[in-house]
């Protein structure tokens, strides 16, 4: 039963690793994360700030940005191109179809994610900064934000084109991470009522892209910085449990929905 | 217990939603009911647009019936299980172009669930039967349509299936491809697998089929096994006979009912179904006429094709216009269909 999976996830991995511009993306992320070697130049007793804050921040700008790059389009191709029609008739549910390309999506955004990490611990090599376990914590955050973008990414396409779905997905992850600011909005602009108790829930239907962000707030609404006062280990714990959690039920929605689409 | 029929399709229908805010409907396939026995091959014929494809999409789970069942080997075809014993070729086969073949079989064996041992060597197995085991190592955007045609045989056939469902699986192929391809066929009949192809290559079908279904505008019109069918169609039978000069007349008079005509050794007399053939052959003994051959003329599966396409579709076409309901392509990718107003 897992083999069929496998198959369609090592297929998507192929897919998007042979893509050039994937390559072209990652090539100017280096070329970003070199301009941070700049500021950090040009900064006073800044460098670990600037390097860390930038390069993590930059990964994480990158990796959306691929995510809905190919997230969007993966299985609008699928049917454009009528590849699906030698997947679909096999042993293999659609559900298991879709749990495939997520994992394929992921695992080739973890090859994008830790290439791009590994530049940046070069860089940091180099500028002989001191490593902080923040860096690391970072770092995890942004492959648990880049696991849930590619799940709602994968849900929107079930049912959409891949335009409406990019906008979507950029829509939903812009509120996901504006989340705290657009409930502190509610609290200041309304009172307890009717409408800010629905405004409220309906906000927390929109998945938490606010968790990731290594230089915004927390749960409290603490800021926080790679080089200040960083996240704990449980924080990240919640995190991958949160992500483990809307994964899973994002995919089980979309593989509702996918499950009688014509795939004329 | 008797094994479950490979394939049933029993009363299907199937609509789409088309024009704005999806208010039409257009009936691709109507009514339609159609059973495989195991070890048969069966070819599906119909003009373009008849409603072939849909029915091999709703078939392989591409596609739902808006109405009636399919069961696979006593299975819905929605499930795993039922489509895990099927093999399929669609038309025109669409490829990864970033995979090689090899790698593209490989991924193939993944998705029919079969075990890691032993992959390599079936994948070379099916990559020389196909004959493209020299290209496995290319990207297959550098194939011809006819390797692609192969790759996609070698992907259906790759778990050994005990269905083979192939959407016009002879097209794009030149005349070795085509052999190559008929031997496969009736290998599989051979091995006992039970095959479904839709073709317009006729002669192939002739060739390759135990049973036909003839599909016009999404209903089936004709169904059978071809020896049935062509035996019912059975026009005349023409007799060749040596004719001296001046006996020409004396034929006309004798037999002014048949139809007469030279032939390059004598003259031949065209004998209707409905005349007796023995009584005609008698009296031509009896007046001493020297028999050259007797040839039965029966229908050719290309003759019974189009009489039926035509036929059908005259009268789809009165029904449509009592019923003033437009008929319109509607542009889905692989059939045209009839549509109507809800």
């Amino acid at each position: 039963m897992i083999r069929p999976v496998l198959a369609v996830v090592l297929n998507t991995y192929r897919e998007v690793v042979r893509n050039k511009i994937l390559y072209a993306i990652l090539f100017y992320t280096v070329l970003l994360v070199l301009t941070g070697h700049f500021f950090a130049d040009v900064s006073l007793n800044q460098e670990r700030r600037i390097i860390f804050d930038i390069g993590v921040g930059l990964i994480s700008l990158f990796s959306v940005a691929l995510c809905i790059f190919a997230g969007t389009s993966v299985i609008y191709k699928e049917i454009e191109k009528k590849t699906i029609f030698l997947i679909v008739p096999r042993s293999i549910s659609r559900g298991q179809f879709l749990l495939g390309k997520w994992g394929g999506l992921f695992l080739a955004m973890t090859v994008v994610v830790t290439a791009m990490f590994l530049i940046l611990l070069v860089q940091v090599k180099m500028l002989k900064i001191p490593l902080d376990v923040a860096l690391f914590k970072g770092v995890l955050l942004v492959y648990f934000e880049v696991a849930l973008l590619i799940a709602l990414a994968l849900f929107l396409s079930s049912f959409t084109s891949p335009a409406i779905t990019a906008m979507l997905t950029i829509g939903f992850f812009v509120i996901g991470r504006l989340l705290p600011d657009l409930k502190q909005i509610l609290f200041t602009k309304y009172q307890a009522d009717g409408f800010r108790t629905v405004a409220e829930e309906l906000l927390n239907v929109f998945p938490h892209f606010y968790l990731y962000v290594p230089n915004g707030h927390d749960f409290n609404g603490h800021t926080l910085s790679l080089t200040t006062d960083f996240v704990t280990w449980s924080y990240v714990g919640w995190a991958f449990l949160y992500t483990i959690l809307m994964c899973s039920l994002i995919l089980i929605v979309a593989a509702g929905v996918f499950r009688r689409r014509d795939l004329a | 217990m008797t094994e479950p029929l490979p394939l049933e399709i029993q009363k299907v229908h199937k609509k789409f939603k088309t024009g704005f805010l999806n208010l039409r409907n257009s009936v691709a396939v109507e009514d339609l009911s159609l059973s495989l026995r195991s070890n048969e091959i069966v070819g599906l014929l119909g003009p373009n647009g008849a409603g072939k494809t849909t029915t091999l999409k709703m078939v392989t789970g591409l596609i739902f019936p808006t109405a009636g069942r399919i069961r696979l080997f006593g299975e819905p075809v929605d499930r795993r299980v039922a489509r895990a014993r099927m093999g399929f070729l669609p038309e025109n086969p669409y490829f990864y172009d970033y995979l090689t073949a090899e790698e593209f079989l490989h991924m193939t064996c993944g998705l029919a669930d079969m075990p890691l041992a032993g992959r390599s060597e079936r994948v070379a197995r099916m990559l020389r039967k196909l004959d493209i085991w020299h290209a496995r190592a290319l990207p297959m955007r550098k194939f011809s349509k006819g390797m692609l045609q192969r790759a996609g045989l070698a992907a259906a056939l790759i778990h050994d299936p005990d269905l083979v469902i192939l959407d016009e699986p002879l097209s794009g192929l030149d005349p070795i491809g085509r052999r190559d391809f008929r031997e496969i066929i009736l290998e599989l009949k051979k091995n006992g697998k039970t095959v479904l192809f839709s073709s317009h290559i006729l002669p192939d079908v002739e060739d390759l089929c135990d049973r036909v279904a003839i599909i016009v505008k999404g209903r089936l019109r004709e169904e059978g096994s071809l020896s049935t069918l062509l035996e019912q169609g059975t026009r005349n039978t023409d007799i060749e006979i040596a004719c001296p000069e001046g006996r020409q007349d004396q034929l006309a008079r004798e037999f002014p009912e048949l139809d007469r005509g030279a032939t390059l050794s004598g003259f031949r007399l065209g004998v209707p179904t409905d005349v007796n053939l023995q009584e005609i052959l008698r009296r031509l003994v009896k007046l001493e006429f020297e028999i050259l051959s007797v040839r039965p003329h029966r229908i050719s599966l290309e003759d019974l094709f189009v009489t039926t396409a035509e036929v059908k579709s005259a009268e789809g076409k009165s029904a449509d216009e009592k019923s003033a309901v437009e008929t319109v392509a509607d542009g889905k990718p692989d059939d045209g269909v009839k549509e109507d107003v809800p």
